[in-house]
């Protein structure tokens, strides 16, 4: 087991490595002067003077070979450099930013296993009739409905007209933890409509896969009641797939929660990566790109892990 | 016209009207979409604004129509260069292999690898905002879907004989490319391409939304909602129209998207659940009283059962005895109805096939005659597993895989007696030592794929007689094991039987070998009905019907002078002879055999034979 987790990690640093690296030289391929992006003011053509000195003080003469090892080497160090904006390290900023990106995540994947697992197997149970198809339907709808008219309308709904929650913000949880729960509602539930039509379309087919095994033959043939056989034999072999396309899910959202922090003013790690690379912030865009990634990466590795706790026949050890 | 393809005309119509009505937005007679009227701004519906006014006191219905002919261009636009580049990248990677498929459909793959809203803000905010930049995003986004669906199009197409015949006569790749494969990846192409222009459509408006997309004063449907945004409170409606004009295109797309996959590929579509998870359904049968049986019936007696799909007949009018302590082997080739007159006594027929005649009358533990083949799904529920009992043939497939073996043997006691903790455990390894499982302590903690194949049909039997069952049906338990293995798990069974007087068993089975070994009675069926019946030792000793006399010719060690095999195939259940069902492969078969189906006939007591010419067969 140990070792499996040891070869996978080992692969794993290596994609990170690899996509560090294609995003470092892409940024500085790309036309678009961080120093005179930073030193212009709107239109203003900034002085070519200070930009000189301003590239030299950020070490962007250096040759892009040398940018690139003496930055590598600063990130093995667990130096992700300071930002050009105001030389604030970058690993303060992820380090502050990132546990909110990721409870809105996690937040939304309980909201949408919790509900859509038992709804997909309800679908699964009624496959073809009324019930199954309201569900499925309901389920293509929030997937077709992008996260920011979801997330738009529910604060029309709930912020403006009931007034039930605030629309947007954000309060750290030590500051008042019922506050920071309330802010949180919203941009979770929004996130978690459309991974729950995901997993409860999951769900459903897995489910529908799973009755046809011959084990469940061989469970019916025991005598054993309809909600044991649910439970024991289908649900848990039908969760596998599910947790696998969820685990995928998270990943995706990890660098895609721009828009729900957006419409929410929510102050997660999409938001600053927006703004890195907008203004040519090549350490704070490195620093970012790299922690979305390692975490990819890692939600991947754990995805496998856990599967293979589920499912026995996965052997993780050779 | 199939189903599924019907099914495509609903989505199919509404994505026409929306890509006519976007199309015709100059000719329809709209408002000016940029005529701006402060006077009027947030003005609800009226006569010449049906949709109101925004806050410029622009048309929303005007905007609304021109907003969706800029959303779909720039998704439907991205899909199409996408699809161009992705299929030629796919095309060749596919159809060349090696280094092509390396700097083609590899090289795009790296673009998966990144969250797709991501990789789109990048592009947009190196080559800022715009439509151009977005088409540009959106294409090199989506180019990877094409080459992969593509990619492995071609390579299904490119093992298919007529283009190897293509490849040898000389063709031109590039030809074979265009004329052969083209045509053939066409369908899954279509179904990626609604898929796409969907999800483009998502990623348009969202980066539109963020004001990193289409430049105002160009009306789209993510800018639209972004300035309803600021005028929530005071016209909420102007957030309503944008955002269900966006969900109900994308939604359509991916209907069409869904629609189209099943009506292409109708295997992808699952089989639609299971009966027995409703009990109210029609398939739910009346509860049937049950009536003391008489005094000396015998543990089953089936009699006249016929078994069908919807009007097509597998198994007729079969009548099977089995008394306490009996061992009956159902024999036939594959397709003559044996296992599923085995299924159907534990209820367990595959939800298409149903009972259309005749009893299956089982006299229970408590001395009560209960009809099988009409008890509800609760009623038989109660049986199995506790009276009636069924032993499968694929242990690897019957047992979960995820359960422990112990797990599984322990459910099949506590599904009828409140067993628990340590007397269930003790009774758990009390079975598998009782069915040869060496060091069952340790085994009932192994999982099903640990064991062997042996061992896990013996666990299998440890399942099935788990509570002593007075009926064990044994459906062809043998057949997927090794010839050394299979004598073992005959010798296991000859055990339990003399463990468990009283038990019957229908052993199911193609093998006489097996039957010679096993059974007392021997019932022969062929093409879905019963053509002979009786003792074994009798029927081995002088068959009364040419097919049985043929299947003891045709095993090895029969003890027949020679090898025969019989000529022929089983009927299709379509296309069943009108007489002898057998006649057309029979050597004996005159006029009468193939006009009248012949009756059953006794040679002598406790025999049966269904042929006219019983008495000339041996």
């Amino acid at each position: 087991m140990l070792r499996y987790i040891a070869a996978r990690s080992l692969v794993a640093l290596f994609l990170v490595w690899i996509v560090v690296s294609v995003v470092f030289l892409l940024l500085h391929l790309i036309p678009g002067d961080p120093a005179e992006l930073l030193l212009s003011q709107s239109n203003v053509a900034a002085d070519p003077q200070a930009v000189a000195a301003l590239r030299e003080q950020m070490g962007l003469n250096a040759p892009l070979w040398q940018q690139y090892i003496d930055h590598m080497t600063g990130v093995l160090t667990g130096d992700l450099g300071g930002s050009f904006r105001d030389g604030a390290p970058v690993i303060e900023q992820i380090a502050l930013r990132l546990p909110r990106t990721l409870e809105v995540i996690l937040a939304a994947s309980l909201i949408a296993t919790g509900i859509g697992v038992p709804l997909g197997t309800y679908a699964a149970i009624r496959a073809d009739g009324k019930a199954d198809a309201v569900i499925s339907f309901f389920a293509s709808a929030s997937l077709s409905t992008p996260v920011f008219v979801v997330g738009s309308v529910v604060i029309l709904i709930f912020a403006q007209k009931l007034q039930w929650l605030p629309a947007g913000g954000f309060t750290p949880f030590s500051d008042d933890p019922l506050e920071h729960l309330q802010l949180l509602l919203l941009p979770a539930c929004t996130v978690a409509l459309s991974l729950l039509a995901v997993i409860t379309r999951m769900s459903r087919a897995s489910v529908l896969e799973v009755l046809q095994r011959d084990y469940v033959r061989t469970a019916r043939a025991k005598g054993l009641k309809r909600n044991p056989i649910l439970r024991r034999h289908v649900v848990r072999n039908a969760l596998i797939p599910v947790l696998t396309v969820l685990g995928l899910e998270m990943g995706t959202l990890i660098g895609g929660t721009v828009l729900v922090e957006f419409v929410f003013n929510w102050p997660g790690l999409s938001g600053y990566l927006v703004a890195a690379v907008d203004a040519r912030d090549y350490p704070e865009v490195v620093g970012i790109v790299m922690t979305i990634s390692v975490l990819f990466v890692f939600l991947n590795l754990v995805v496998d892990v856990v599967n293979a706790l589920l499912d026995p026949r996965i052997s993780l050890v050779r | 016209m199939s189903r599924s393809v019907r099914k495509l005309i609903l989505p199919g119509t509404i994505a026409a009207l929306i890509v006519a009505t976007v199309l015709l937005a100059p000719v329809l007679p709209l408002q000016d979409v940029r005529g701006m009227d402060i006077p009027n701004r947030f003005a609800g519906p009226s006569a010449g604004h049906w949709l109101g006014q925004d806050d410029f006191g622009r048309d929303v219905l005007s905007r609304l129509i021109w907003g969706g002919r800029a959303s779909l261009f720039i998704a439907v636009g991205s899909a199409i260069f996408a699809a161009i580049i992705g299929t030629a990248l796919g095309l060749l990677g596919g159809y060349f292999r090696g280094a092509v498929e390396l700097v083609t459909v590899r090289a795009a793959e790296i673009i998966l690898c990144l969250p797709p809203l991501l990789l789109a803000l990048l592009v947009v905010t190196i080559l800022g905002a715009g439509t151009w930049p977005l088409v540009l995003a959106l294409t090199i986004l989506y180019t990877p879907n094409y080459a992969r669906v593509v990619y492995a199009a071609t390579q299904q197409v490119r093992g298919l004989d007529f283009v190897t015949a293509q490849r040898a006569m000389g063709t031109h790749p590039m030809t074979i490319l265009v004329r052969t494969i083209l045509p053939n990846v066409l369908p899954p192409l279509l179904v990626q391409m609604s898929l796409v222009v969907a999800s483009a459509m998502v990623i348009e408006s969202g980066l539109s939304f963020l004001g990193l997309g289409v430049v105002p004063p160009t009306p789209s449907w993510g800018l639209m909602i972004r300035s309803a945004r600021g005028a929530m409170e005071v016209a909420p409606l102007l957030l309503v129209w944008p955002s269900l004009a966006l969900a109900g295109t994308i939604l359509t797309f991916n209907l069409l998207c869904d629609r189209l996959q099943s009506a292409l590929d109708p295997r992808a579509v699952t089989a639609g659940g299971a009966l027995w998870l409703r009990p109210r359904s029609a398939a739910a049968k009346k509860r049937i009283t049950s009536l003391e049986a008489e005094a000396d019936a015998p543990l089953l007696e089936i009699r006249d059962m016929s078994i069908a799909v919807r009007d097509m007949e597998l198994v007729r009018r079969v009548s099977l005895t089995v008394r306490p302590g009996e061992t009956v082997a159902l024999v036939g080739e594959s397709g003559s109805g044996k296992t599923l007159t085995g299924l159907a006594m534990t209820g367990l027929l595959p939800d298409t096939l149903r009972v259309t005649g005749g009893t299956a009358l089982y006299t229970t533990r408590a001395g009560k005659a209960v009809d099988l083949a009409k008890l509800d799904e609760e009623g038989i529920r109660t049986l199995r597993g506790e009276e009636v009992s069924m032993v499968f043939q694929d242990a690897a497939a019957a047992l979960n895989p995820v359960l422990r073996i112990g797990e599984q043997v322990a459910e099949a006691i506590r599904a009828h007696h409140e067993v628990e903790g340590e007397a269930l455990q003790t009774r758990v390894v009390e079975l598998l030592r009782q069915v040869g499982i060496p060091d069952p302590e340790q085994r009932a903690r192994a999982y099903p794929h640990e064991l062997s194949g042996g061992q896990r049909q013996r666990a299998m039997i440890a399942v099935a007689v788990a509570n002593n069952p007075r009926l064990l049906i044994a459906d062809e338990p043998t057949t997927a094991l090794d010839p050394t293995i299979q004598a073992q798990i005959l010798q296991l069974f000859a055990q339990l039987k003399c463990d468990t007087p009283g038990m019957g068993m229908i052993f199911v089975t193609h093998d006489l070998a097996v039957v010679a070994e096993i059974a007392d009675r021997v019932t022969v069926m062929y093409a879905g009905e019963v053509v002979e019946e009786g003792p074994v030792a009798e029927v081995f000793e002088r068959p009364r019907h040419p097919y049985t006399a043929a299947l003891i010719a045709s095993v090895p060690e029969g003890g027949a002078a020679r090898l025969t095999a019989i000529p022929g195939s089983v009927p299709s259940p379509r296309q069943m002879p009108r007489g002898c069902r057998f006649a057309p492969r029979c050597g004996f078969a005159t006029e009468r055999c193939s006009a009248h189906p012949p009756p059953a006939e006794h040679p002598a007591p406790g025999r049966v034979t269904r042929c006219f010419h019983w008495e000339t067969v041996t």
